[in-house]
């Protein structure tokens, strides 16, 4: 079996089971759970292609997520865009202020575009919450970016008015179309003709630049196919809980996430969706223990790296070379 | 004339803060090219073990600091043995280590949000007091701060300069491989590199918390300024850092005049992005050509 119809076949496998859980586990708790997870999951999935495929040492992909959110927020609350309309603009938004910070990392070696990216995000959020000037007065005092408090009541996708008591089915259904989008998006990009150009390039750059590949032209498609969908879930994200706040870039936020890519399998097409699962799932189970809940994570994360530096991927995968 | 001297002294206070908390970052890069993500949480530690200290156990103040300083280099011991050592055998150890600290430093914040509380505490550490220069009122504990940080730099500055052990620190940051040749036992020098940016990180974690309170996520802030001083100057380079740490200190205390203090950060940050690409490998680095 080819590696690409091995791909077709577990989404397909993926696909049907998660469909058919609204039916299993109708429970509300449940459901909305999972479309948290799809949102975090089509994240995870576009910050992989940065950070696994490009190894690009990108953590500027909250700062994309928020960006989407924020945007989608503010067409909605300032011009009375539709919401249908608003999450793909907001999305080019992403895309924009995604090449723009990879035009900014483009002559920047491993750990310094760890920090500029770092730096990026948190430039965001201090402007966003040091910002107390009223902007509008309408309904209160409001910052341009909302200030601390967010900005809410920037309408809605209509899913809540089309079905009243079932709304949050609907948004898992929107949730899982987008993930299973964003997943098909990554396969066809780690497998096909970019993805090798990426790899190229991170495996020994110079060689891949000498034989012809553009560092500038792939590094800008990366940082612009990852931050579309990333800029979307932002946008989903901002209609699924009605309200954007900068607690999106919280610092648990980014390391639940990257601790979902690091102990999925950082670089793999399955690693991080299994990763968002598995740190879900974890996550639920340690809700009795809240309080340890951000060491639990920070000491999963370590002994992860340390250990299993190719995640439950790259266990799953050694564990079958070894049965064959 | 008094404006500019209430910026200085304060812009030097920060500067000095900055850069004791920076040498450590800038010497673990130098020798291991290790971003420390957990250096912010043992800067905190420090503060917190210092105070625990003297309120608890009641120590005297000299030997609550040195206490601090010991616990936070036992801290960067273990970082040595626990991941860098392991993660230094494997692939791709720049990347991992980072995700690797991001993980212990959190486990250290959460640990201390434990043991602490959230709530702010002050700093028993710290002295009352001014003095009067052209009418500027300066608190006496600037005028520590800054001692002590010129006294620890002076410090490293002989321990690298002077002695054998300073001499394998450099000689392993400027090339690793030919160090190990000539016989410097490199797992050493890491290991001894962790330990003292623990101890500068202790230092550094109680000044600030003296002149702020102590809160289990007051390291982020200066760690990520350390980071920007480092950055500025070129990771690894420990004497630009210094010079970048006040310089940097100074252009905040500026900032913070003439913006307001809630502008002072974002702008500090902008320059650094900046900074980065004008000069990607930082203004006193070395762009590294590498043959192929």
């Amino acid at each position: 079996m080819t590696s690409i119809r091995r791909d077709i076949l577990i989404g397909i496998i993926c696909l049907a089971l998660a469909a058919a859980l609204p039916l299993a586990m109708p429970g509300r708790y449940v459901i909305t759970q999972s479309t948290l997870f799809f949102i975090w999951a089509i994240v995870v999935v576009q910050w992989n292609l940065v950070l696994g495929i490009g190894g690009i040492f990108s953590l500027a992909q909250m700062a994309l997520f928020a960006t989407g959110a924020y945007a989608t927020a503010m067409l909605g609350f300032y011009w009375k865009v539709p919401m249908l309309a608003a999450i793909p603009m907001a999305g080019v938004v992403a895309v924009a202020v995604g090449m723009l910070i990879g035009l900014a990392c483009l002559r920047l070696r491993g750990p310094y575009v760890a920090l500029l990216t770092l730096a990026i995000a948190q430039v965001m959020y201090v402007l966003i919450v040091n910002d107390t000037d009223c902007f509008t007065t309408v309904g209160g005092c409001m910052p341009l970016f909302g200030g601390v408090r967010g900005i809410g009541q920037f309408g809605d996708i209509g899913l809540r008015a089309l079905f009243p008591s079932k709304w949050y089915v609907a948004h898992y259904y929107a949730g899982l179309a987008l993930l299973a989008v964003a997943v098909t998006i990554s396969i066809v990009v780690i497998r096909g003709p970019l993805g090798l150009a990426f790899r190229a390039l991170r495996d020994n750059p110079d060689y891949a630049m000498s034989r012809g590949i553009s560092r500038f032209k792939y590094q800008l498609w990366i940082f612009a196919v990852s931050a579309f969908f990333t800029g979307i879930a932002g946008g989903f994200y901002a209609i699924h809980f009605r309200v954007v706040g900068p607690t999106v870039f919280s610092f648990s936020t980014l390391l639940f996430l990257i601790a979902m890519i690091v102990i999925g399998g950082l670089g793999s097409i399955w690693g991080p969706l299994l990763g968002a699962a598995v740190l879900m799932l974890a996550d639920e189970g340690m809700r009795e223990l809240s309080d340890y809940r951000n060491i639990g994570l920070g000491l999963l994360l370590a002994v992860f790296v340390i250990a299993w530096p190719n995640g439950l991927n790259g266990w799953l995968q050694r564990s079958r070379t070894s049965r064959n | 004339m008094d404006v500019v001297i209430q910026i200085i002294a304060s812009g030097l206070t920060l500067g000095a803060m900055y850069a004791v908390a920076t040498i450590g970052l800038s010497l673990v890069y130098g020798s291991l090219n290790m971003l420390n993500m957990a250096h912010g949480a043992i800067l905190t530690l420090g503060g917190y073990i210092c105070y625990a200290a003297i309120v608890h156990a009641g120590l005297n103040p000299a030997l609550a600091l040195l206490a601090a300083a010991l616990v936070c280099a036992l801290v960067g011991l273990l970082i040595y043995f626990c991941a860098a050592l392991p993660l230094l055998r494997a692939e791709n150890f720049e990347t991992n280590i980072f995700i690797a600290t991001i993980g212990i430093g959190s486990v250290i914040e959460n640990l201390m949000l434990k043991g602490f509380g959230p709530y702010p505490i002050p700093q028993p550490l710290a002295a009352g007091g001014q003095v009067v220069i052209c009418n500027v009122h300066i608190p006496l504990q600037n005028v520590f701060i800054l001692g002590v940080a010129i006294v620890l730099m002076v410090a490293v500055a002989i321990l690298l300069q002077r002695t054998s052990t300073g001499r394998a620190i450099r000689a392993t940051s400027m090339n690793r491989e030919a160090a190990q040749l000539m016989g410097v036992r490199v797992g050493r020098v890491y290991a001894q590199v962790l330990a003292l940016s623990g101890a500068l990180a202790a230092v550094s974690g109680i000044m600030i918390s003296s002149i702020a309170t102590l809160t289990p996520v007051m390291g982020g802030d200066p760690m990520l300024k350390a980071f920007i001083v480092c950055v500025v100057a070129g990771l690894g380079n420990v004497y630009g850092a210094v010079i970048a740490a006040i310089a940097l200190g100074l252009l905040e205390a500026a900032t913070q005049y003439v913006l307001g203090v809630r502008w002072s950060f974002a702008t500090l940050l902008l320059l650094v992005i900046l900074v980065l690409i004008w000069r990607p490998y930082g203004l006193f680095g070395k762009q590294q050509v590498v043959r192929l």
